[in-house]
């Protein structure tokens, strides 16, 4: 099953690549959220206060990339008639799906990259990191977090034909709970423990307090913790609906 | 042995149409259906479109659910058992589908190779065989969207062997292919029957079932119409006689007149290019050419052609009273 997740990875990214439209998508949207933040937020006279904007856009983006890569991935896979090859195939869904959503997160964690270098060559925000070994451990535990998140949600979309906008539509809603577009302390209490459960919460909280300083190690180790809760969750939702499509009829478009 | 085992085997599929009034709909695709493969066998499936073939396949490779009887392949059970069997089969479909067509095909059959569990330390020479025998190799770096549609069909085929199964399913593999492409696939498939491979193959090609097939099975409205080797089946129509005669825009009552001529047992139409040709299947020593013409002479004609039956005069003969 390694074998298969690894190239799995691989070649969504590699065909991903592929696609003009999804390549320029990945190249504009960090920079062009981080150049907002820049003027939003007088990043000038607050240079860490637009670091942080900054890991919040990452993070953004590399959930819009998993909901992209998931849902797009499996609506693509339904037309050109992958699907239901893969689900014949003997390996589970899970290491077909799985590799799909942690692919798009990887290419989400470029973001990261784009956003700081895009604010330190044009904007001169210094790019210092309080914690080195931590941020790095920060991003792959974020992008594994939000990738498996990704899967419990691709799991829907094996029984839906309608993935790629389900999916679009979940975009909004996650940045919004998990406090990546506006302060959780500007929204209902009520949303505070279903941010919790949510991955993204997290992996930005990790990548902020490594780069900024504090404490991300709690911050990592939550996002490990959800990613085996998503993992275990996703696997089990992905077999049920395997077998409901299959009851169904519904893993071919026509 | 019976490597596939269908028992009473029936699918339902469930439609819904319309946004505020939703209407359910039942459509049944195959009706209590059985029959057995046995290892080493190259058994046809022919049937018109819609008539459950391509269902039939995909319960056998668990792909859908029975809705009730049983279908048993290798032995395991297709409702309970599918991870065994999925291991065991490989699957091929005919058409532009099934491939990542931004890949290249040496990246499409490393993933299902890695799918399909293929051993690292064997996966590249595996490959490698693959892609000498479909004649794809030198090909194998570009992308599967440049590929012409025989060479994605011979790629479809390399994919479905990749884990060297032990059952092949092949639906319609020869679909859109040129007529060369089509007999340089039929060649590999003769192939890989002559190396042991137990084949179900379904088609629309009556001379391609003739050719390859052992033993064919003909199905319409879901249901087996007709199982046994091509000449069991052309004594169907065996002690008929078949006229083909080419006409232009005859109408229904003329062909139905057609049909009341003494000696003539059915009367078939089909459409090639602009023209009608009219099957007429009759009594062996039965003269009944005259009295077609006569009927037909305020119409067009062209050729008239009398003949031996051919397995598509049964197959056409099956459907068409199924």
């Amino acid at each position: 099953m390694i074998p298969a997740i690894l190239t799995g990875v691989r070649l969504h990214m590699k065909q991903a690549s592929r696609n003009p439209f999804d390549l320029s998508g990945v190249i504009v949207w960090p920079i062009l959220y981080a150049s907002i933040a820049y003027y939003l937020l007088d990043a000038k006279h607050e240079p860490k206060l637009l670091l942080s904007a900054s890991f919040g856009a990452s993070v953004m983006l590399m959930w819009s990339m998993v909901v992209i890569a998931s849902s797009g991935a499996l609506e693509q896979q339904r037309w050109q008639g992958t699907l239901e090859l893969v689900v014949a195939a003997p390996t589970p869904l899970t290491a077909v799906i799985g590799p799909i959503c942690i692919g798009g997160a990887l290419v989400g964690t470029y973001a990261i990259g784009a956003v700081l270098l895009w604010g330190a060559v044009l904007f001169d925000v210094p790019v210092h990191i309080e914690h080195p070994l931590a941020f790095a451990l920060a991003i792959p535990a974020a992008a594994l977090a939000v990738g498996l998140l990704g899967l419990i949600m691709a799991s829907t979309f094996v029984l839906y034909r309608a993935a790629f906008h389900l999916g679009i539509a979940t975009q909004y809603p996650v940045w919004i709970v998990t406090g990546l577009l506006v302060p959780l302390s500007l929204l209902p209490s009520f949303v505070r423990p279903i941010s919790w459960l949510l991955a993204p919460t997290w992996g930005f909280r990790g990548l902020h307090e490594a780069a900024l300083g504090g404490t991300p190690w709690p911050d990592i180790g939550m996002c490990l913790v959800l990613s085996a809760a998503y993992l275990a969750i996703g696997g089990t939702f992905l077999v049920a609906f395997e077998y409901v499509a299959r009851a169904r009829g519904s893993l071919r478009l026509t | 042995m019976a490597v596939i085992e269908v028992e009473n085997l029936t699918r339902r599929y469930r439609s819904r149409t319309g946004t505020f009034r939703r209407r359910t709909a039942v459509v049944e695709a195959l009706r209590g259906v059985s029959f057995a493969v046995e290892q080493g066998e190259l058994f046809g499936l022919l049937g018109p479109n819609g008539a459950g073939k391509t269902t039939m396949i995909k319960v056998l490779t668990t792909l859908l659910l029975p809705t009730s009887g049983s279908a048993r392949v290798l032995g395991f059970d297709a409702r309970r058992e599918a991870r065994q069997i999925r291991g065991r089969v490989g699957y091929v479909f005919g058409g532009d589908r099934g491939l990542y067509d931004r890949l290249s095909a040496y990246d499409n059959l490393r993933y299902f190779a890695d799918l399909y569990r293929v051993p690292p330390r064997t996966r590249r020479t595996r490959i490698d065989s693959l892609l000498e025998m479909v004649e794809l190799k030198g090909r194998e770096r570009e992308r599967v969207e440049t590929y012409s549609r025989g060479m994605r069909q011979r790629l479809h085929i390399a994919r479905g062997l990749l884990h060297d199964p032990e059952l092949l399913f092949l639906d319609e593999p020869t679909i859109g292919l040129d007529p060369v492409g089509a007999r340089e696939l039929r060649d590999t498939i003769g192939t890989l029957h002559q190396a042991g491979k137990t084949i179900l193959l379904t088609t629309h090609y009556m001379y391609e079932a003739d050719a390859l097939c052992q033993r064919i099975a003909v199905i319409a409205n879901g249901s087996f119409v007709a199982t046994g080797t091509p000449s069991d089946l052309k004594k169907v129509v065996g002690d008929n006689t078949i006229v083909e005669i080419e006409t232009f825009g005859v109408e229904d009552e003329v062909v139905d007149r057609l049909r009341r001529i003494p000696g003539v047992r059915a009367v078939g139409v089909e459409t090639r290019d602009q023209a009608q040709v009219l099957l007429v299947q009759s009594a062996v020593g039965a003269d009944v050419v005259r009295a077609l013409l006569n009927e037909l002479s305020g119409a067009v004609t062209g050729k008239v052609i009398t003949r031996e039956p051919t397995l598509e005069d049964a197959y056409v003969e099956l459907v068409r009273s199924a």
